[in-house]
């Protein structure tokens, strides 16, 4: 284990970091919404490309718009449930639905998919290309570019467009963005579809690279959170910046430290950015510190 | 009604709860973990109805105090008041660190880091042979609270099933007080009037740290207890099917109504044990609870039983329905 070798593990796990929480921060970020269920969408949608994937035996970049179908539907189904509670802006209640439905939908993958563990195997992580001495597979490559792809497109589809500028008006005035002509049960919707759909991309580029089981998803949520809160909520460029650091940290730390404990290690560094700079959180959701 | 009267009736219904478990033959071991994680729940209740917090970290106090338990109980032998004291101090001492850490955090920001709490506690039971690894913590003794010549043990669900029934009637007296202290209605102010609460003199934070700390004790017992119940410990208790439990179960039925979380818990644990389709469409059905429960029944089940029955009147919704109020 030389750090070349972990250092290139850290900026391809920080890649796939920054990819699996791209959903929460938009959804944070624009539409001040949570999903605790975003796990269980991860575990899903990986379920979904596995089965596209192998016992349908669809092409691999098939499976993938398959899993982010059904990430856009979980996200559409979950929105028309918790309606009432998003325009009445009710967070905590949406927290706990969101949970609820996690716990559904691990319910849903045991009764569907089985008990098993499922390993995806696509024909890009049987490339293998060597880097400064260390190996990394084309799948690896894959969720680098996707992931900065994914990047640059919402930096400027969002930032700068006009879509982004309608979500973030519903976000910050519900009422008056209703009394601008605005549907703000539309603009919800788009965004819990959008949730669900990164997610899954998310799930289907980065679940071949571990065992697929419906107990998880809890990780990638701790990563997220991290990633979100270390960003600076709801902001696109921060948490891009925060995944690749905590990918990188991630890495070495379970290389040289514990790989036990590297989910345990980037808490402790959320648990530090938290009792150093608590306001750092109100800058985007506003709410967080009184 | 007369106070004499309600005091008789709570008295007979609660004799009668209580003889219930061998009228129906022998059911002891589901009315004993009703109990158990009824007493759980409580802990949550106050931090969510009074305090006004989604805690999602009570699931690592009750595992602390099982772990705690089954620790001490295997390794050291001791006594189930030494145990008892070690649980309610390991639930105490985390949810400290836990409260100060997270004092200045307010909705889903607190919610965020707790449940972040529990998730790292989960890797680190899986992961540290201290407290057993992935295999968890096995052959813990029965319950023995014998105090010189009185004998108070229990060796089997029958003969737990009174003790798990004192510690519910003691949660809820203490439930039951807490609302009714000063520290009670300082959360309660904290929770809908931070503002007006500082105002008054009020140190917001320490009310916080104070409920969550006293929250975390009424979870820890209940870990206590039911470690002995299951002779077992493992990190299967910080699965998220306890967190999701326990707040089903206090949003279920309505929130600030004292026997609200004891309803609930009977009702999941009464499903699952009773009317089960197998674990997938039990965490199905669990899930589905939580989602109806508050996404379509605001106030739960007591609160639209109450706007159901007052339609005609077109009364305005029922109290115990009202929303966390945003900030």
């Amino acid at each position: 284990m030389n750090l070349v070798q972990q250092l290139i593990n850290g900026i391809v796990l920080g890649h796939a970091y920054a990819l699996v929480a791209i959903g929460w921060t938009v959804l944070l970020g624009v539409a001040r919404l949570v999903n605790f269920g975003h796990g269980q969408i991860y575990m899903l949608a990986a379920f979904v490309t596995w089965w596209a994937a192998m016992p349908l035996g669809l092409p691999y970049p098939v499976a993938i718009l398959v899993a982010v179908g059904a990430g856009i539907l979980i996200g559409l189904v979950m929105q028309a449930a918790m309606l009432r509670l998003t325009i009445t802006q009710d967070l905590v209640s949406i927290m706990i639905v969101t949970l609820g439905f996690g716990h559904l939908m691990r319910g849903v993958a045991g009764l569907v998919f089985g008990g098993n563990p499922q390993v995806l195997e696509t024909p890009l992580s049987y490339v293998d290309f060597e880097v400064a001495g260390a190996w990394v597979t084309a799948q690896d490559i894959a969720v680098i570019i996707a992931c900065i792809l994914f990047f640059l497109l919402l930096h400027f589809g969002l930032e700068r467009g006009s879509l982004g500028r309608t979500a973030r008006m519903v976000a910050e005035d519900p009422k008056l963005a209703q009394l601008a002509g605005i549907n703000i049960k539309r603009v919800y919707f788009a965004v819990f579809a959008f949730e669900g759909a990164a997610v899954a991309l998310a799930a289907a580029l980065v679940a071949p690279r571990t065992p697929i089981l419906t107990s998880i998803g809890f990780e990638e949520v701790i990563i997220t959170f991290v990633v979100v809160v270390l960003g600076g909520i709801g902001s696109v460029a921060g948490s891009y910046v925060a995944g690749i650091g905590l990918g990188i940290f991630t890495a070495l730390f379970g290389g040289f430290v514990s790989p036990a404990y590297a989910t345990t290690a980037a808490f402790a560094v959320l648990m530090v950015v938290l009792v150093l700079r608590p306001g750092g959180l109100s800058l985007g959701a506003g709410k967080a510190v009184r | 009604m007369r106070q004499p009267v309600r005091m008789l009736l709570a008295a007979l219904v609660t004799a009668a709860v209580f003889l219930l478990p061998g009228m129906t033959g022998g059911l002891h071991g589901a009315f004993a973990v009703i109990a158990i994680m009824a007493v759980a729940a409580y802990g949550l209740d106050i931090v969510v109805s009074d305090l006004g917090e989604v805690s999602l970290a009570h699931t690592v106090f009750f595992a602390a105090g099982a772990y705690a338990t089954a620790l001490l109980s295997t390794r050291l032998g001791v006594g189930s008041w030494t145990t008892l004291a070690a649980a309610l101090a390991a639930g105490a001492a985390i949810a400290l660190v836990l409260g100060l850490v997270t004092l200045r955090l307010r909705e889903f920001v607190f919610s965020l880091v707790t449940y972040a709490a529990t998730v790292v506690a989960a890797a680190v039971a899986h992961n540290w042979q201290f407290l057993g690894g992935s295999d968890g913590v096995t052959a813990i003794p029965t319950l023995d609270l014998s105090v010189g010549p009185v004998q108070l043990a229990a060796g089997n669900d029958a003969e737990l099933w009174p003790y798990a029934f004192v510690l519910l009637l003691l949660t809820l007296y203490a439930v039951r007080q807490f609302r009714r202290s000063r520290l009670g209605a300082m959360a309660m102010m904290v929770h809908l009037n931070p503002r007006l609460a500082t105002m008054s003199g009020i140190d917001v934070r320490r009310v916080r740290l104070g409920v969550f700390v006293l929250s975390s004790l009424f979870s820890a017992a209940a870990g206590w207890l039911y470690a002995y119940q299951r002779a077992y410990v493992g990190p299967d208790l910080f699965e998220t099917y306890f967190l999701v439990l326990m707040l089903t179960a206090v949003v279920l039925v309505g929130r600030r109504r004292l026997l609200a979380p004891l309803i609930g818990t009977a009702l999941i644990i009464g499903q699952e044990r009773f009317l089960s389709f197998g674990g997938e469409v039990n965490a199905i059905i669990l899930g589905g609870a939580l989602v109806v429960a508050l996404a379509l029944l605001p106030g739960g089940l007591d609160g639209t039983l109450r706007r159901l029955l007052s339609r005609p009147a077109a009364r305005a919704p029922a109290s115990g329905g009202e929303p966390v109020p945003q900030p």
